[in-house]
């Protein structure tokens, strides 16, 4: 009777893993792009390399993009600045993005979706509540997802120093899109 | 015995979802891990030359880089020079980026008159994961012309007589987000010489370090010593130190040094000046990037 036991225990501890990773689609190939539109600069800025995860039964997610990998830029000491001085790449070498979508989306329904991912934005170290509108696109095997939002820079304590203040814009326009499929376990 | 079995299920399956409801970022992290590329150091230095001597650091791809320096006259000229102010040598600059490890350099020196021009390679990048490089490593190859016309009119000198050739190995390490370090062996050959006992081949080791006071400053220190030899009894070591003041596009480099010379066979094989002497001489060099190449977005 205890080995019965134990061994049902066991194989729910096991099929409980298995029956999660399905559930899950994933991405690292993500577009992530962002401008700073100033008086007497405009800056603009992307990466390729957003990567997330999103479990579709309980609507859960969480997304990483490394800062050195955002190339654009005016010049490469404007780029070799952002991740020294301002991201301080070295000491927060992600920002991310962890939380929940409100609205209950049925994944196993086709169709476009708007949206709302809530939940806390990493940027600099700095965590920030965010709720961030997107637009949704099921299909079966694959899920594509855009949206734009903004984030003030002093909210995750990045400084503009004042000689620079005309040239850095203090709410930044970034807009991402990208395409997730089922994970690999 | 039951009621124990029956506990036993209820805290297994309890375990159970805590371990398949782990950190979905914990998981993310872990399987980006599978994939990670070398990550190479940035920011050594905040600029192409520590002091007086290049650092690693060279532009990027399509930027040029605009470099003025002016050496004073020695601080113990007393008040009525100025502490040395009114007696000026500068040197004008570019630099440009072939590619982000290749770049070429040329400039004008007041010092003799100097015309130089030096090829800078990136050979090795100090970098966390992939190969765990330590260190970055550069080779500086540079030449320089003295086109001053000779005191006697009727001595005359070939292109060749007037040029000299340096070579440096610059081989740095970024020791966490404020300290880097830097050793320089160099080698310099200069094809004509005063006199019989004067030194064809001069041999050196250079060091220079950089502290990061706050985001945009830096302190910095160089030292060049000169191998025993004819040069070396003659001339002084140079030695300077100063600060860094990055402004954006802008690098402002403020010392004191020992050395007028801006250029390599000037200032590490002909210093004349000790600094226990009062033979200081305040400096600055102003680099500006231009980018000239926009970076296509994909």
């Amino acid at each position: 009777m205890a080995m019965k036991v134990s061994l049902f225990a066991v194989l729910m501890v096991i099929m409980s893993g298995y029956k999660q990773q399905e559930n899950l689609f994933f991405t690292d190939s993500g577009h992530v792009e962002f401008s700073s539109d100033a008086p007497l600069e405009y800056i603009q800025a992307s990466s390729n390399e957003l990567a997330g995860i999103l479990n579709i039964n309980d609507l859960s997610f969480s997304f990483t993009v490394p800062m050195v990998s955002f190339q654009g830029f005016n010049s490469a000491l404007q780029r070799t600045h952002f991740n020294e001085n301002y991201i301080e790449s070295e000491k927060f070498p992600n920002s991310t993005f962890n939380g929940k979508i409100i609205e209950e989306i049925d994944f196993a329904s086709p169709g476009t979706y708007h949206i709302r991912a809530k939940g806390l934005l990493n940027v600099h170290g700095v965590d920030n509540d965010k709720i961030i509108r997107c637009t949704i696109q099921v299909e079966t095997g694959r899920i594509s997802v855009e949206s734009s939002f903004k984030v003030p820079l002093d909210e995750h304590k990045i400084k503009i120093p004042s000689i620079v203040q005309q040239k850095i814009a203090e709410v930044i326009d970034v807009s991402i899109r990208f395409e997730m499929e089922p994970m690999n376990p | 015995m039951r009621k124990y079995y029956a506990s036993l299920l209820i805290l297994l399956l309890i375990i159970s979802y805590n371990v398949s409801a782990q950190s979905l970022e914990d998981m993310l992290n872990r399987k980006l891990e599978e994939s990670s590329e070398p990550e190479y150091t940035i920011a050594t230095f905040k600029t192409g030359r520590i002091i007086n001597g290049h650092s690693i650091e060279n532009p990027e791809q399509g930027d040029l880089l605009f470099l003025v320096s002016h050496r004073f006259g020695t601080l113990n000229t007393g008040f009525y020079n100025f502490f040395g102010l009114d007696n000026s040598s500068t040197r004008l600059g570019l630099a440009y980026g072939i590619s982000d490890r290749f770049s070429v350099g040329f400039g004008r020196a007041t010092y003799q008159k100097t015309w130089d021009g030096y090829l800078k390679y990136k050979i090795l990048r100090q970098q966390s994961g992939g190969s765990g490089m330590p260190f970055t490593m550069s080779l500086v190859l540079a030449a320089d012309i003295n086109t001053l016309k000779p005191v006697d009119l009727e001595e005359t000198y070939t292109l060749t007589n007037r040029m000299s050739y340096v070579s440096q190995l610059l081989i740095a390490r970024k020791f966490g987000p404020k300290l880097s370090f830097q050793i320089t062996p160099s080698y310099i050959h200069r094809n004509l010489v005063e006199r019989r006992i004067d030194q064809n081949n001069i041999f050196a080791i250079g060091a220079g370090a950089r502290f990061k006071i706050s985001n945009r400053v830096s302190l910095n220190a160089e030292y060049y010593y000169l191998l025993p030899g004819q040069s070396a009894n003659d001339y002084d070591n140079s030695f300077s130190i100063g600060f860094d003041i990055e402004t954006g596009g802008h690098v402002f480099q403020l010392h004191l040094t020992n050395s007028q010379s801006i250029i390599e066979r000037g200032f590490i094989t002909e210093t004349s000046g000790r600094w226990l002497d009062g033979d200081i001489r305040f400096g600055f060099n102003i680099t500006r990037v231009f980018g000239l190449q926009r970076k296509s977005i994909k």
